[in-house]
């Protein structure tokens, strides 16, 4: 396996929008699922996924429950909010724009 | 962002504000839920719980850390930050009050001289004119351009009136004299200062009366009947603010005046210093077609649109023009126009109020220096309390802002304190000037602590707070927290470039100081030099009477003279007057007259003139002033009334017009009449307005023959002079009892004359003692932080055998090194500095050899004693003590 790719800066926001987006779940639960659907590529490390989730969560994309986890304790649960649904409409379409025309780029022709 | 969005976040960012407690207590349980479940994680890969916990918290990256990012994500943690910084601030001062007091006072002393000071750079250069369209505001000078002199008047009354009517580029021109008048009729008879003046001079000042009118053409006209407009000090003062007051008729001088108008207390012409009332000039049309003799000040309003340039061109054009016209009298002279604002600004104490600036913003630096360097000590000694900060999560910015609050405190808890200090030294400096110069001071009774001067105390609070504050804060957010950690010893020292920081500000400082002390010590040495400089006669023991006859009631020179000598006679009979004799003018007295003349043998050429102050005196004047006689006699007895005129003149006068010559003998004619008079005396110069004139010119005749309605009684007493005060009016009065007298001792007329230059040395004696204080303090600070610092070397110093004197040595040595640095350099740019304070300086070089050996010479000695302080605790160190404290 190759070394895990660091993110794009800014990109974050948006893989956690999306994963959010499917359900509402805690931060372990975010941290295991972006490396499971990622296949290892992606490594974000704890100790930024916790302040990036605060900041969404101070923008009001995310909101943030707490309920009981099934260790018994209090645990907070992040799902997404109308806001964040808008907001990640956006980055995904600005996402796929910047990535569509970095392949077009890539794959010139070389002559 | 959106609107909408921001609407949907305030309540967020209001929750982590207001309960942040809450939300912190959140931030804990979700990374502690978080840190289970990845130990839960890592055990069921087959991990010992203890590896599985230790790598969960590796993963993390440092617990607190994360969670002060977290923290930093919710974006109003800077006002939870800046709240606990404060707290925490409020407590550190409340901890070390000592230092806390030290430094606020420090900069309330500092931010407070610059507030007082500043209030009277803001009366003199940033507010306005007190008068609407102060732009539109000019002057006119005489000037003859070929001999280059100018003269305050325009050049004669018929040139004055022929371009007030001709000129297209002024809305008003105003002609305007200062006189005295005797107030004759309500109470006891009072001599009062006021302005005679055209007619339009309150509408070209645009000044509007609280009661009645100001003149109207038909008032200016010659045998009009007599009105008068009083200013609202005198109206509130010897009127009582009668409000029935217009259209009573009052006796000035014996005639009736019909009182018109009353002017609002504030209105006041910085030209024209104290005016108790105005009379239009009402001249005769003889007066107004003269156009041989330099005529009174005058100034315009231009129309609106017309630039300065403009109206010069016209006026230049206008006398040129003159000048062919009426060449006996108009050759060569023109008027100049200039701005009234620009005028005033740089003449009437413009430039002691810039020095004084520049030299309280030099001692606010200084102060400032002083507290940077308590707070980068401070800091130093807390380096430990930083690291641990550091380590536990606290990122280097965040601990910068912590100091940079901390000194914003202290600076702003400073300029509370200094505008409460600066409020008291504005009312100081204002008890300071006697109010017979106030009335000169461009917008006085408008300086105060207005929103311009709040503006700028509160400016210079904050901008010397960041810029000093921040020395103490970059300091320490490039602590390295590992290294600071492991100097296990607990006298941890701030960063050598911490250390070197404060070298130089304190060397700067002592520099400042140097420059400061220098330059005060040479106003104050020039003032002393001044007030000691002998004004040519005795101001000791000596009192002055003065009053004006007025010409209706003493219509003959016979009853002048009859008058003046009966007084004199009176005067000399009472009991303690050792002599007493009566003048048209004393020094120091007043306004004085000049006479133009000509030396017999020396004919001017067209459109030149000469002239000289001129003073009728009694024959035992010269004794009684105690006047040196150079050369000839005093006048006698022969110079009586009927017998030819004898005239006395001054060295300085005598060796100019005749360099070679015996000056006894040669004659004069003098004044319109052309009057011939012979030089039979030459006397010692007298200084007449001012201590720190040049020798200026003097001509003196018999006042038998030359008799004056303005009289001087100058009275050498025997004892104090101040106790024949009321005798001699008493002796005035018992021969006309409604003549009002002023009169005062010959040495208050003298520091009446000075007040301005006796604020400015006193204040100035005051900056620099203060400049000096701090410098010490500044001096005093690094060494004994030093020492302390350096506790441990100097212990095993002694341990190795050096001497108490030798540890002296070393710590006045290096204490040494700045202050001769510092003053060095400071001797340097005071070299370059005072320069500019020439202008301002009586008898002293701006590079007075004296001041520039004595003063560093006395600062590097009150540093050094600074320095001996610590240097002494260094030598008391115990070697074991110092050792063990390891």
């Amino acid at each position: 396996m190759s070394k895990p790719l660091d993110l794009v800066q800014g990109t974050l926001d948006m893989l956690l929008l999306k994963i959010l987006a499917v359900e509402p779940m805690n931060g372990f639960a975010v941290s295991q699922r972006l490396k499971q659907v990622s296949g290892d590529v992606l490594h974000v490390s704890d100790g930024s996924l916790y302040p990036a989730l605060h900041k969404l969560e101070q923008e009001g994309w995310i909101t943030a429950e707490w309920k009981t986890s099934e260790y018994g304790r209090r645990a907070k649960y992040y799902s997404l909010t109308r806001h964040g649904r808008l907001q990640l409409e956006k980055e995904a379409d600005n996402w796929g724009r910047l990535s569509s025309a970095i392949s077009r780029v890539i794959k010139l022709k070389e002559a | 962002m959106r609107p909408e969005h921001w609407l949907f976040t305030i309540p967020l960012r209001l929750r982590s504000l207001f309960r942040w407690a809450q939300a912190d207590q959140e931030l804990d349980d979700e990374l502690r839920d978080h840190l289970e479940r990845k130990t839960n994680e890592y055990i069921a890969k087959g991990m010992a719980p203890e590896e599985a916990r230790r790598r969960a918290r590796l993963d993390l990256g440092g617990i607190e850390q994360t969670k002060e990012k977290c923290r930093e994500a919710r974006r109003v943690n800077w006002i939870q930050d800046f709240v606990q910084d404060l707290h925490f601030g409020l407590r550190m001062l409340r901890k070390s009050p000592g230092f806390a007091a030290a430094a606020v006072l420090t900069l309330a002393l500092g931010i407070g001289a610059n507030t007082a000071i500043f209030s009277y750079i803001d009366a003199w250069f940033i507010k306005p004119l007190p008068f609407p369209h102060p732009d539109r505001l000019v002057i006119f000078e005489t000037q003859d351009k070929k001999h280059g002199w100018t003269s305050g008047g325009v050049t004669s009354a018929a040139d004055f009136f022929d371009f007030q009517k001709q000129n297209t580029s002024f809305e008003e021109t105003v002609a305007w004299t200062v006189s005295n008048f005797n107030l004759t009729s309500d109470g006891s008879p009072e001599l009062v200062e006021g302005g005679r003046v055209s007619c339009n001079y309150f509408d070209a000042l645009a000044a509007k009366p609280i009661l009645g009118r100001t003149f109207t053409s038909e008032d200016d006209r010659s045998g009009a009947p007599h009105v008068v407009v009083l200013s609202g000090g005198l109206w509130q003062g010897r009127y009582a603010g009668d409000p029935k007051i217009i259209g009573r008729s009052i006796s000035i001088g014996g005639e009736a005046y019909t009182v018109v108008g009353v002017m609002p207390g504030t209105f006041q012409f910085p030209l024209m210093g104290v005016a108790n009332l105005w009379t239009p000039l009402a001249l005769t049309d003889q007066q107004r077609t003269d156009r041989g003799n330099v005529w009174s000040p005058a100034f315009g309003r231009l129309k609106p649109g017309v630039t300065l340039e403009q109206a010069r061109a016209e006026t230049a054009t206008f006398f040129a023009h003159l000048s062919k016209e009426f060449p006996q009298t108009n050759t060569n002279l023109t008027w100049l126009v200039s701005s009234m604002t620009d005028r005033i600004r740089t003449e009437e104490g413009g430039p002691e109020v810039t020095i004084c600036f520049a030299i309280v913003g030099l001692v606010l630096l200084i102060a400032c220096a002083n507290v940077a360097n308590l707070m980068l000590a401070r800091a130093a000694s807390r380096t430990k309390e930083f690291a641990v900060r550091g380590a536990l999560g606290a990122t280097g910015r965040r601990l910068a802002r912590q100091l940079l609050t901390e000194s914003m405190l202290l600076f702003l808890l400073g300029g509370v304190g200094g505008l409460l200090f600066g409020l008291w030294g504005m009312r100081w400096i204002e008890s300071q000037i006697p109010g017979h110069i106030r009335a000169y001071i461009v917008n006085y009774g408008h300086v105060d602590l207005d929103f311009t001067t709040l503006a700028f105390t509160a400016g210079i609070t904050l901008s010397c707070g960041l810029t000093f504050g921040l020395a103490p804060a970059f300091g320490s957010s490039r602590l390295d927290v590992n290294r600071t950690l492991k100097e296990a010893s607990s006298q941890a020292s701030g960063s050598s470039q911490s250390a070197r920081m404060r070298r130089i500000f304190v060397a700067a400082e002592i520099a400042l100081a140097a420059v400061v002390l220098i330059s005060a010590t040479l106003l104050v040495k020039s003032f002393i030099i001044s007030v000691r400089s002998s004004p040519g006669f005795n101001p000791a023991n000596a009192m002055v009477a003065q009053l004006t006859l007025p010409r209706t009631k003493y219509t003959q020179d016979s009853q002048v003279r009859n008058f003046s000598e009966e007084a004199l006679a009176r005067i000399r009979t009472l009991p303690g007057v050792a002599s007493a004799s009566v003048a048209s003018y004393v020094p120091f007295g007043g306004f004085g007259r000049g006479i133009e003349f000509e030396v017999v043998g020396r004919p001017l050429q067209p459109g030149e003139r000469q002239g000289a102050p001129f003073t009728a005196v009694s024959r035992d004047y010269f004794s009684t002033m105690q006047i040196g006689l150079v050369k000839g006699r005093f006048f006698d007895s022969t110079d009586a009334y009927g017998s030819p005129t004898s005239v006395v003149v001054g060295q300085t006068m005598a060796g100019q017009l005749w360099p070679d010559e015996d000056p006894i003998g040669k004659k004069l004619q003098l004044g319109e009449q052309r009057t011939l008079g012979t030089i039979v005396g030459v006397v010692n110069d007298v200084k007449i307005y001012d201590l720190r004139q040049r020798r200026s010119w003097h001509i003196y005749v018999p006042m038998a023959q030359f008799p004056s309605r303005n009289l001087a009684y100058a009275v050498r007493t025997a004892g104090d002079a101040t106790t024949m005060d009321t005798a001699i009016r008493d002796a005035i009065w018992s021969v006309d009892r409604d003549q009002p007298v002023s009169s005062a001792p010959m040495t208050t007329l003298i520091a009446t004359v000075d007040a301005g230059n006796r604020v400015v040395a006193r204040l100035m004696v005051f900056f620099g003692t203060l400049a000096m204080f701090l410098g010490a303090i500044g001096i005093y600070g690094v060494m004994a932080h030093l020492v302390s610092q350096k506790i441990h070397e100097i212990g095993i110093r002694m341990a190795l055998g050096a001497s108490p004197a030798q540890v002296m040595c070393m710590v006045i040595s290096q204490g040494l090194k700045l202050v001769l640095i510092g003053v060095g350099a400071g001797v340097l740019v005071a070299l370059g500095a005072t320069r500019s304070l020439a202008t301002m300086l009586y008898q002293v070089a701006p590079s007075d050899p004296l001041t520039f050996i004595a003063v560093p010479v006395l600062f590097a000695f009150v540093a050094l004693v600074a320095c001996y302080v610590p240097a002494r605790r260094g030598m008391r160190v115990d070697p074991l003590v110092a050792l063990r404290y390891e």
